[in-house]
């Protein structure tokens, strides 16, 4: 059962966050993050989460609080959620002067995670592309993770089953994230592990976006050394029942 | 020395992955953690005998895993293969079982202890779940009482509720204590008063990822008379030591008795039969209980069974492998020492558990497990091991020797922690 709350997480701390990876891949991107002054956009969620993008010099970045020159009220982790998924408009209560930013950069941003994350086949055969929209899914999953192991019932079951420490998290020559877990509580960073306790390794592009797309069996890729894993196991036992988890989250 | 290649195996692998879920499924598979990296381990078994078994790729192994437990005289024992073969012709599975089955459970209630009575299945997952449907139905009671890290089989009940395919209402039962920690035990038949139906627990903890642990002076004691004050089944899951340390079961080698002893691995050496022991007072309702399989009165293990337990007694039993264990142990720790790693043995001698202390991440035991497979001494990076009574001296002495060379390699890997 999906948890609104955890969703919400997962919607501001995995899917918006992923801004920052769009905004680095995508030359489009780069340049609707380049505004002439610094544009900040926070997102108050009602017993929810609260974060802030900031767009500038074509960077994008995501922190946790309401700074934002652009505020939004979401009453509730439903109303931003619907939000996320285009069904609902939020309510600005700052920043009136920078909302043609949101009306029309911001927009044009959110089409092309869209773009990324929902790609279509014909896309895809574009493998500049496909690597790009599989490291936007690499690092969406990788920070849904963390999301899922603090927020949703039975993510934090798991959570706090994996002993503390980094773990490596990697697609072999792409993206790199550690997830550091520390009595229970894990946080996601979009950097490369110094010193992971336990290593998760996806062999290449097309294993990674075939087990995050469901089309391949993650035992299967790992009797084949497809998907790597090594360390302390206990660790990345437990993390996969959070990636179990994720797939009911990210559908 | 020449370390193997293993082509045919990952042809096989490759074959079997395309019909099989994940090639190979559960603890044997790739997938479960117990071959780290894959590339070192052999997947699949051409031929086996004695202590060895040889890969599709014609590879020889030392065998100190023996199929997780079953191999315990060494594979392709002469006498129980010739007790198996001529059941073979006479009847196997048939409308009514064989005397075979009463035959052999005679011999399990003369050999085991405890035992009254003996209830055979196929694996060991079916006896715990016996013997945890046998408590509940005996005392009308539903909770469990389990150890932190327990391993009872795979059924629903030993489940965790973050599985995705259990309930909530599998697993809501279940309490996990720590082992060796009898107040613990104390203070939750408080908090649960006449709601708990049995302990259930290994003879020692042997965990994976930890050093395994045994009993401390007056657990097993204090525990017995906690569930015979309180009216819990103590039940005794003695499928992986079974026999390994007392062929009359490892409850009465460390001194007490159990109410229900579940075993397996051991019993038929490899031959595919589990077995439920039980105390007299419990009979009434284990034979009330509706449960069974197609294939559980089978009476070719049953005939197998028999010579192995005749041949187990032979040669000396549980005694015996714990003998072979120690060499085993002495020589590792020898070799470990001589290269300057910290390598930490606990555990029964019989079923040794092995980790390399020197990272907290276990790469180096994994990449020191992965050198000793890869020049033909079959371990797993994390498991207990197991004896068999067809080591030899020679066979240790090789091992050790492997051992020697695998530490060679991996501490001249890592210079960032075995700097001279």
């Amino acid at each position: 059962m999906k948890d609104q709350n955890a969703m919400a997480y997962v919607n501001m701390f995995a899917v918006l966050k992923d801004m920052e990876i769009l905004c680095g891949l995508d030359e489009e991107a780069k340049k609707l993050a380049s505004p002439a002054k610094p544009v900040a956009i926070s997102f108050n969620v009602g017993n929810g989460p609260q974060a802030t993008l900031s767009f500038a010099n074509g960077k994008c970045t995501m922190k946790e609080g309401l700074d934002g020159n652009i505020k939004l009220k979401l009453g509730s982790n439903e109303a931003f959620n619907l939000m996320v998924d285009g069904k609902k408009n939020p309510t600005p209560y700052g920043g009136f002067s920078k909302l043609k930013f949101l009306t029309n950069d911001f927009t044009k941003l959110t089409d092309l995670m869209n773009k990324y994350l929902r790609a279509d086949e014909k896309s895809l055969n574009d493998r500049a592309f496909y690597e790009k929209s599989t490291t936007m899914m690499f690092y969406l999953v990788a920070n849904a993770l963390s999301a899922i192991g603090n927020h949703d019932e039975l993510g934090k079951l798991s959570a706090s089953k994996i002993p503390d420490g980094s773990i490596a998290m990697e697609i072999n020559g792409g993206p790199c994230a550690e997830i550091f877990v520390k009595n229970g509580h894990m946080t996601t960073y979009n950097r490369k592990a110094e010193n992971p306790r336990a290593y998760m390794i996806f062999a290449d592009f097309d294993t990674a976006r075939g087990l995050f797309d469901g089309s391949s069996e993650a035992m299967t890729a790992l009797a084949s050394g497809k998907l790597i894993m090594k360390g302390f196991i206990p660790m990345i036992d437990n993390l996969n029942r959070v990636l179990g988890r994720a797939g009911v989250y990210l559908a | 020395m020449n370390t193997y290649t293993y082509k045919k195996d990952f042809e096989y692998l490759s074959r079997a992955s395309k019909v099989i879920p994940a090639g190979i499924y559960g603890h044997q598979g790739p997938a479960e953690g117990c071959h780290i990296p894959i590339e070192a381990f052999p997947k699949y078994c051409d031929h086996a005998k004695g202590a060895y078994f040889w890969d599709v790729d014609g590879n020889r192994f030392i065998d100190y895993m023996n199929a997780y437990g079953p191999n315990i005289l060494g594979y392709c024992d002469e006498d129980v293969n010739a007790a198996a073969k001529a059941q073979i012709d006479i009847a196997d599975v048939t409308t009514q079982p064989s005397y075979k089955m009463v035959e052999l459970a005679e011999l399990m209630v003369d050999t085991v202890k405890m035992a009254d009575w003996a209830f055979f299945a196929k694996n060991g997952g079916d006896v715990t779940t016996f013997a945890i449907l046998t408590a509940r139905a005996a005392t009308g009671r539903k909770k469990i009482v389990m150890i932190e890290g327990y391993y009872h089989g795979v059924h629903q009940w030993t489940q965790r509720e973050d599985a995705p395919w259990v309930l909530k209402g599998e697993v809501e039962n279940n309490i996990i204590i720590k082992w060796n920690d009898v107040e613990a035990f104390k203070k939750v038949i408080e908090e649960n008063k006449d709601d708990i139906a049995c302990f259930i627990s290994t003879p020692y903890m042997h965990g994976n990822f930890v050093d395994n642990v045994l009993p401390a002076e007056g657990y097993w004691q204090g525990i017995r008379k906690l569930c015979t004050d309180n009216g819990i089944v103590l039940i005794i899951d003695d499928v992986r030591a079974g026999w390994r340390l007392d062929i009359a079961g490892s409850d009465h080698y460390y001194g007490f008795e159990s109410d229900l002893l579940c075993l397996c691995k051991g019993i038929a050496n490899g031959y595919n039969v589990s077995c439920l022991c039980g105390k007299d007072f419990l009979k009434p309702v284990a034979s009330s209980i509706s449960y069974t399989g197609s294939y559980w009165m089978s009476a070719v293990p049953f005939a197998a069974g028999i010579a192995c337990i005749n041949k187990m007694k032979k040669l000396g039993g549980g005694a015996k492998h714990l003998e072979i264990g120690r060499k085993i142990c002495s020589g590792l720790a020898k070799a470990a020492k001589e290269n300057g790693v910290n390598l930490s043995i606990s555990g029964e001698p019989s079923l040794f558990y092995l980790l390399i202390k020197d990272d907290n991440s276990l790469v180096i035991h994994q990449e020191w497990i992965a050198e000793m497979v890869k020049r033909g001494v079959f371990v797993t990076s994390h498991h207990n091991h197991f004896t068999n009574l067809s080591i030899t001296d020679e066979d240790i002495n090789y091992t050790c020797e492997v051992a020697d060379e695998a530490f060679k390699v991996v501490t001249a890997r890592h210079p960032e922690v075995y700097r001279k």
